[in-house]
Parts: C-alpha cells; sequence; structure tokens
C-alpha cells in the first residue's frame, strides 16, 4: 500500500495488464505514459514495453481511437489516453462504430478498449475550447460503450483493471482536477466494478448525487452540512453508463431528498438523468440540480469562478432543500 | 495547453528521455545552417526561384517590417518578465519569440485594414499574439484580455489562447490543433463565391501535420482553387514532442506538394524570404491561381507554453523543462538557433540595404519598447471582470440562467 495519485493509479494498472498479456498495445499523443510517486518506481509504457507496442503518435485523435478499436477487433486489448484538446475528436467512431458493433455484429464482435479521455476545464483562466467538463454527459448517451468517470485514485485503479478486461468498450474519463488527489492504494492489481455507484457517507435528511470533479466539493459541502447537524448521504455516480438505478432509488427513498451536483452544462447533464430515473421510482420527493450553467467557461477568473459550482453553492442549494 | 499536461507527481529523471537520431541529426541542420548565414548576410538571395519582391518595398515599408517584428519581440520578452516577476500578473502565454519574421513577413502582403468585405483574414491556431501583432491588433487592448480584464479585445472571455479581432482581419486564434485549417478554406470559398480578391490565411505549426485536417484543408482548396494560403511554422516541436514524431517528411511542403500545390520551404528567420515567398503567394490567389503553402523552418525560444526554464530580463527559456516529462529541448539546439535571431537578421539585411543605419535600429527598437511598456501599463490599469456577466455573449441577445446555485 503507497499513497498514489488517479494517473499513478492507472499506470499501474495498465503496466501490469501489458506485462502480463504481450499483446496489449497503448497509443498515446504528446502526454507520455510516465508517472511518478514517491516510494515507487517511475512507471514509464514507453520505455518499458518499446515503440512496438507503445505510440507516441501526432495529433490526430480520431486515428488514435480508431487504432485502438482495430487492434481490439483484432484481439489485442488495447488503450489509448486522448488528451482534452481532442476529447470529442474521437466521437463519431466510439458512437457510430465501437457504440453499435456488438449490437450490429448480433453479438459477434468483441471490443476489449479503453478510450481515457480527459476533462478538464476547472482552472481559471483556461477558457472556452480548453473546458470539456461536459464531455461526460455526451459519451454517457451512447448505447454500448461503459462510460465510467472514478474519482478517487483507488477506484481509479481498480476500474482500470476491470475496464482492460472487459470485452465491451469503455471510455473512462479522466477528470484532470483530480490530479493532485492522493490516498493509498493497494500495489497488487485488483477489480472495482464497472457497474455500481459508491456511497461515499450515510445520513437520511438528503442525498447528494456527483462524479469525477464534481466530489471533492460535494464532500467539502457534505462536511459543513453535517457539522451543521444534516444527515447527508453522498453518492458517488462512478459510472455513467449503466447507470446504477438501484442504489440511487434505495438512498432517495430514505431521504426524500435528492440533489445533483455537475461540472458539466445544466441541459442534459447526468444529473438530470439520475433525477429522472428517481422521480419515476420514489414518491413525494424534493429535488434540485447544481450545474455549469449554459454558457461555455470563460476566461476571467472573476466571470469563472462564480459560474462554477463548488462547495458554498452546494451547501447553499442543500439548505434550500432540507 | 494548460498545466495538467504529464502524469508526474515528481520530475522523473532526464534519463528516461528518448534520444532520437532524427533530433540529433537537426541539431547538425541547425548548426549548419548558423554557419551559412555566418558567411552570406541575406540567405533569401540563394533562393533563386523566388522572385525577389522585398526589393520593391519602399524604405518605410521595410523599417514597418522591421518595426513589427520588434513589436513581437518585445511584447513576448515584456509578458515573461511579467510572468516571471510581478505576483499579481496572471496572464499566460505560449510564447512565439524566435518566430517573428513569420507572421511579419506574410500579414506586410496582406490587406490589414479597410471595409470587412475587402480586408484578408487571417485564421491562427498556437501563439497568436504573434499573428495578431503582425495582423494589426490593437496591442494594449490585447495585453488586457491577456490578463482577463473587462476592456481587453474579447472582454476577458478570451485570454491569449482565443484571441480575436475581426476588425482587422484576425479572425482568431483556434485553441485547438486542426480545426482552423478547414474553417479557414471556408472563408476562401466565400470570397471565391462572391467574387471578391480577399485571401484567406492560416497559420499552423508542424503538430497540425498528423491532423485529418491539414489534408482536408489542402485537398478541398486545390480541388476548388481557393485563394487559400496554409503557413505552416515548423519550429520542430509540437508541444514536447518533435515533429519526427509524426511526420514522415524531413519537408512537410514535400506532402502539400502530393496534393498538386504550389508550395514553399523558407527560412523562417529571414523576414526577407518569408515576404518574398508570401507574396508571391498572395499575388496568386488574388488573381484567381489557387491555394500555396509555405514551410517556414523556424524556432521559438520558450518552451511549449508559459516560462519556465527563462529568467526575467533575459531572452529565452533554457533547461529541463518540468512540463516536457520524457521530451524536451537541448539547450544546445535552443542557442544555435538563437545565433540565427529574426531580429538581429532583418537589422542587419535593412542597414545593409540603407533603409536605416545603426542608429535609426535603435531609435525604432527604443520606440518599440516604450510602447510595449505602456501597452503592459494600459492593461494593468483596466477593471477585472463583472462575474454575472458569464451568463452573457451566447446568444446574440440576452443572458442564460444562472446554473451553479441549485
Amino acid at each position: 500500500m503507497t499513497q498514489k495519485s488517479w494517473m499513478y493509479s492507472v499506470l499501474e494498472a495498465v503496466q501490469w495488464e501489458m506485462q502480463n498479456d504481450p499483446k496489449m498495445i497503448w497509443i498515446f499523443e504528446l502526454t507520455p505514459p510516465v508517472a511518478s510517486t514517491p516510494g515507487r518506481p517511475v512507471i514509464n509504457l514507453e520505455t518499458e514495453f518499446g515503440r512496438k507496442r507503445v505510440v507516441n503518435t501526432g495529433i490526430d485523435e480520431n486515428w488514435m481511437a480508431s487504432c485502438c478499436l482495430g487492434a481490439s477487433l483484432a484481439g489485442s486489448p488495447s488503450a489509448t489516453y486522448i488528451p482534452y484538446q481532442g476529447a470529442l475528436m474521437p466521437f463519431q467512431v466510439i458512437q457510430n462504430v465501437a457504440g453499435k458493433l456488438r449490437h450490429m455484429t448480433g453479438g459477434r464482435a468483441s471490443m476489449p478498449v479503453t478510450w481515457i479521455i480527459e476533462m478538464t476545464g476547472q482552472t481559471p483562466g483556461f477558457a472556452g475550447q480548453h473546458s470539456c467538463y461536459e464531455e461526460d454527459s455526451y459519451y454517457a448517451h451512447i448505447p454500448g460503450v461503459r462510460t465510467v468517470v472514478p474519482s478517487t485514485p483507488f477506484d481509479a485503479k481498480g476500474m482500470m483493471h476491470a475496464s482492460l478486461r472487459s470485452p465491451d468498450p469503455v471510455v473512462f474519463l479522466y477528470p484532470a482536477g483530480l490530479r493532485t488527489l492522493v490516498e493509498d492504494v493497494p500495489d497488487e492489481p485488483y477489480e472495482v466494478s464497472l457497474e455500481k455507484a459508491a456511497v461515499r457517507m450515510e445520513g437520511s435528511d438528503l442525498t447528494i448525487v456527483s462524479s469525477g470533479a464534481g466530489m471533492p466539493e460535494v464532500v467539502k459541502a457534505a462536511e459543513t452540512l453535517r457539522d451543521e447537524g444534516m444527515g447527508v448521504e453522498v453518492v458517488d455516480l462512478r459510472v455513467l453508463k449503466e447507470m446504477d438505478t438501484d442504489t440511487l432509488v434505495n438512498s432517495v427513498a430514505k431521504t426524500k431528498r435528492l440533489l445533483t451536483v455537475d461540472q458539466s452544462y445544466f441541459t442534459l447533464c447526468p444529473g438530470a438523468e439520475v433525477i429522472a430515473r428517481v422521480a419515476t421510482n420514489v414518491d413525494g420527493a424534493k429535488y434540485k440540480r447544481v450545474a455549469f450553467p449554459d454558457a461555455p467557461p470563460p476566461a476571467s477568473p472573476e466571470m469563472f469562478l462564480w459560474m462554477r459550482p463548488d462547495a458554498d453553492k452546494i451547501a447553499g442549494a442543500a439548505r434550500g432543500l432540507v | 495547453m494548460d498545466n495538467t499536461t504529464g502524469f508526474s507527481v515528481e520530475p522523473p529523471e532526464a534519463a528516461d528521455a528518448p534520444s532520437s537520431e532524427s533530433r540529433r541529426g537537426f541539431l547538425k541542420f541547425a548548426a549548419l545552417t548558423g554557419a551559412v548565414v555566418s558567411m552570406t548576410a541575406n540567405r533569401a538571395l540563394a533562393d533563386g526561384d523566388i522572385a525577389f519582391h522585398a526589393q520593391d518595398l519602399s524604405d518605410e515599408q521595410l523599417v514597418d517590417l522591421f518595426r513589427t517584428i520588434l513589436k513581437i519581440r518585445w511584447h513576448e520578452r515584456t509578458q515573461a518578465d511579467e510572468m516571471l516577476s510581478n505576483p499579481d500578473y496572471r496572464g499566460y502565454n505560449h510564447f512565439y519569440a524566435g518566430q517573428e519574421a513569420v507572421a511579419s513577413g506574410v500579414c506586410a502582403t496582406l490587406r490589414n485594414s479597410g471595409p470587412f468585405d475587402q480586408i484578408d483574414v487571417v485564421y491562427s491556431s498556437h501563439r497568436p499574439s504573434g499573428h495578431a501583432i503582425a495582423k494589426g491588433v490593437d496591442i494594449p487592448r490585447m495585453c488586457a484580455e491577456n490578463d482577463f480584464r473587462a476592456t481587453g479585445l474579447n472582454g476577458g472571455y478570451a485570454a491569449e489562447m482565443h484571441l480575436s479581432d475581426p476588425d482587422v482581419g484576425f479572425i482568431g486564434a483556434d485553441g485547438m490543433i486542426g480545426p482552423s485549417m478547414p474553417i479557414a478554406t471556408g472563408s476562401a470559398f466565400a470570397f471565391r463565391a462572391r467574387g471578391s480578391d480577399q485571401v484567406s490565411v492560416v497559420f499552423g505549426g508542424d503538430g497540425t501535420y498528423a491532423t485529418p485536417h491539414f489534408h482536408s484543408a489542402l485537398n478541398n482548396a486545390k480541388i476548388l482553387d481557393l485563394p487559400f494560403i496554409y503557413v505552416l511554422e515548423n519550429n520542430l516541436y509540437h508541444q514536447y514532442a518533435h515533429y519526427t514524431y509524426s511526420s514522415p517528411h524531413k519537408d512537410i511542403a514535400s506532402a502539400a506538394a502530393a496534393y498538386g500545390i504550389p508550395s514553399r520551404v523558407v527560412d523562417g528567420q529571414d523576414v526577407i524570404q518569408v515576404y518574398n515567398a508570401a507574396k508571391e503567394a498572395v499575388d496568386r490567389a488574388r488573381s484567381g491561381g489557387g491555394p500555396s503553402f509555405i514551410e517556414a523552418k523556424t524556432y521559438r525560444y520558450y518552451n511549449h507554453w508559459g516560462a519556465p526554464g527563462a529568467k526575467a530580463g533575459e531572452l529565452g527559456a533554457f533547461g529541463y523543462d518540468p512540463l516536457a516529462i520524457t521530451s524536451f529541448r537541448p539547450d544546445r539546439e535552443v542557442r544555435a538557433w538563437m545565433q540565427r535571431d529574426p531580429v538581429d537578421i532583418a537589422r542587419r539585411t535593412l542597414i545593409e540595404w540603407g533603409a536605416l543605419d545603426a542608429a535609426g535600429a535603435e531609435a525604432v527598437e527604443a520606440d518599440v519598447k516604450a510602447e510595449i511598456a505602456a501597452a503592459f501599463a494600459w492593461a494593468a490599469e483596466q477593471p477585472l471582470c463583472t462575474p454575472e456577466d458569464g451568463l452573457e455573449h451566447v446568444f446574440t441577445q440576452g443572458t442564460v440562467p444562472a446554473r451553479q446555485f441549485g
């Protein structure tokens, strides 16, 4: 057990899978598959596995995503890291090919492919095109592709092992805002389910549901509310597709109040789906939805920080609900 | 891009960096060109294929070329100094220093003022501050924008990577790699469709070669004979990777030639040579001759993003860039290219041609430094943005609702 970051944990899982399956490949552009953490060896997939299996390509995310899909169709588990500049460039191949292929072939296609897709936009000063926290909504909409967004280093490692071993294609969202998060993560391989949400805090007055980059501020708000005497239950979705309806319904059946929190744009954000699923299964509950407004994030820190959901705004919304 | 690049909690050992034969080859190339230029003042003269259009420029126009180069240079240096020494300064940049002759030489051949339906348009991708200045963007307002001020060029919404000023034909910086190229061909398509002699120019780096957009833009520009000029600034690195990771061509221009497009490789450090090639391309586009491609061999003096490795008051960035992780530029390569400085080459050429003397060149530089210092001083006085304004400008009119409070 060592303190590890989100990305160190992910690359540790990838490294183990590559060591144990010589067929597996990794494609990257710009961002080398290198991670280090105090007390553990530096991971460098490129030098460890060589440029036949690990390739630094030009800026062509469509090719990166397609190459990995093709490798998986030929029986090589594959993974790629799409940095945020190109987060939606691979959309077509994921949406119109990978998402439909298993169904379209009557179940014959097998696709052990994982696209790690970065989300950024939590840093004041980086405007418009350099923000893409809304991509969770786009990818979660696609049938046939598992879309996950681990919010802790522990989950990231376990879900990466599960993704690489899954014959289903997986969009593995990486909220870059979590890059400084560090926690104890086992050195040996383990799996975390690609189908289950996690209850991070238990309570009976209010359920707060969030995911990915929303989680640190939600946990902060929940701790404040708990200190004020509110019984807050916090659910981390972890999986956007297929969404774990049971955990959501069970929680709100108890609390009768649901607050969803997303860094994604308001319209069709994951919270909208959460509320719809709960509302059709729980009678007499109250709802609120916190999200980024339907506007591109501006560069100015004054504008951006006011628009971004944070612990104070989340706590304020919660107080209005209870 | 932003400071999220890379995964490391601590920088790995430099020994992890892959060494590349081709990069060593390039060092030799850089050293060789440096030697050639130290013997002959004007490499442009060596390229007999391109008409020597710059000869036709008046002394005043030549001095303007030099002044534009200096404006860019001192903007970059002043901003780097602000970033390094002023803790209250919040702006950042993908610095263009080292590449000034490219934007200056190209934009000097374009129509940069007048009615919007007559001026030429420029699209930029990365390192837009140089392209913006060369196209004639108001420098104080650009400085204010880069520091997120309400009275900035784009009201504090854009910042450096998304600068835009349609009034001077600077349609803007696209912070992504690729999309601006096909979009620029769209402007060229409109010019042809409405019978205008306007020209559409896109600046892109060596990193654009690998994108599907590069090939789509060139193919369609050729098929449709569009008044489109692709200026590829090959500064050897896309972010932190040498361009040989993404292109099999030593000269990317040879890929453009395969699309049937007239293509030139020019010394991007020599504004005269850039001007000559750009003038040829603009004349071709205006007269209905279709697209052109110019590959300018150039180099950036700073690292990909921000000012790591730079010192206040000194030009350039050296040493290990912690953002680069496995791929970084050898100091020797940076210093070899700095021997062929676009400011020095332009100054020497103008003095040799008698357009101005050494004292005159010094006076121009002093003027420019004062102008840039005043621009930064003005920008620092400008008001910060109003938070609620973030809900404006989503559509032409009105605001979108706040959603962050539930």
